[in-house]
């Protein structure tokens, strides 16, 4: 049984890998936000219920307060910065882009 | 042993999240290789809390989640103030 939340700790550490090797690898900021914001809450995640596990019971409640709060927040920055580099950058580059014409009707119903 | 692992996993990831963090083009790939380079942090006190059997320090990580949060929120609602009244100066 040890060996298994060990190993879960082990495929989290290896997620965080690859999101940090996404991050660098990737050429545009959209490709890279995609990485990272995506790929880090699994990574704590699994490696919090490894941890989880091992550590006991009073280790397990911090662990689930923080995951909670990582699930639930981290997503939501990563879509605010999605939202900033959609609208400081030029969308010329996108074949579909929902958001600008979500922003445009917004615009024109309320003038 | 397999715990070892898992730390080097999430210190490389750190150490990627450090090189963005240093040569990203444009603020918002700072700031998500900040998020990334702090989960790699909480991880590896995550995993050297379990090594050690030891829950002292997993309150840091309740502050760290929290934390961070707040600092990307505010640098993307800068970037789109910023951007806004470049756009339309007063």
């Amino acid at each position: 049984m040890t060996i298994a939340f060990e190993l879960l700790m082990a495929v989290g550490g290896a997620i965080a890998l690859l999101a940090g090797v996404g991050l660098l690898r990737f050429e545009s900021s959209y490709a890279r936000l995609h990485a990272a914001g995506k790929a880090s809450p699994v990574a704590f995640l699994v490696t919090a219920i490894g941890a989880a596990g091992l550590i006991g019971w009073e280790g397990s409640a911090y662990l689930a307060i923080t995951a909670v709060a990582m699930v639930l927040t981290l997503p939501l920055g990563v879509h605010l910065l999605f939202r900033a580099v959609h609208r400081t950058t030029s969308g010329s580059h996108l074949t579909i882009d929902e958001l600008a014409a979500a922003e445009a009707r917004t615009t024109t119903e309320q003038r | 042993m397999i715990s070892i692992m898992a730390i080097v996993g999430f210190g490389l990831a750190g150490l990627c999240g450090a090189y963005r963090l240093l040569i990203g083009p444009s603020p918002a790939d700072r700031i998500i290789a900040l998020d990334v380079t702090l989960m790699a942090l909480m991880g590896a006190i995550a995993v050297d809390a379990a090594r050690r059997d030891d829950p002292t320090n997993l309150i840091v990580l309740v502050v760290l989640a929290i934390v961070g949060f707040t600092a990307t929120v505010t640098v993307s609602r800068f970037l789109e103030h910023e951007q806004s009244t470049k756009a339309r100066p007063r």
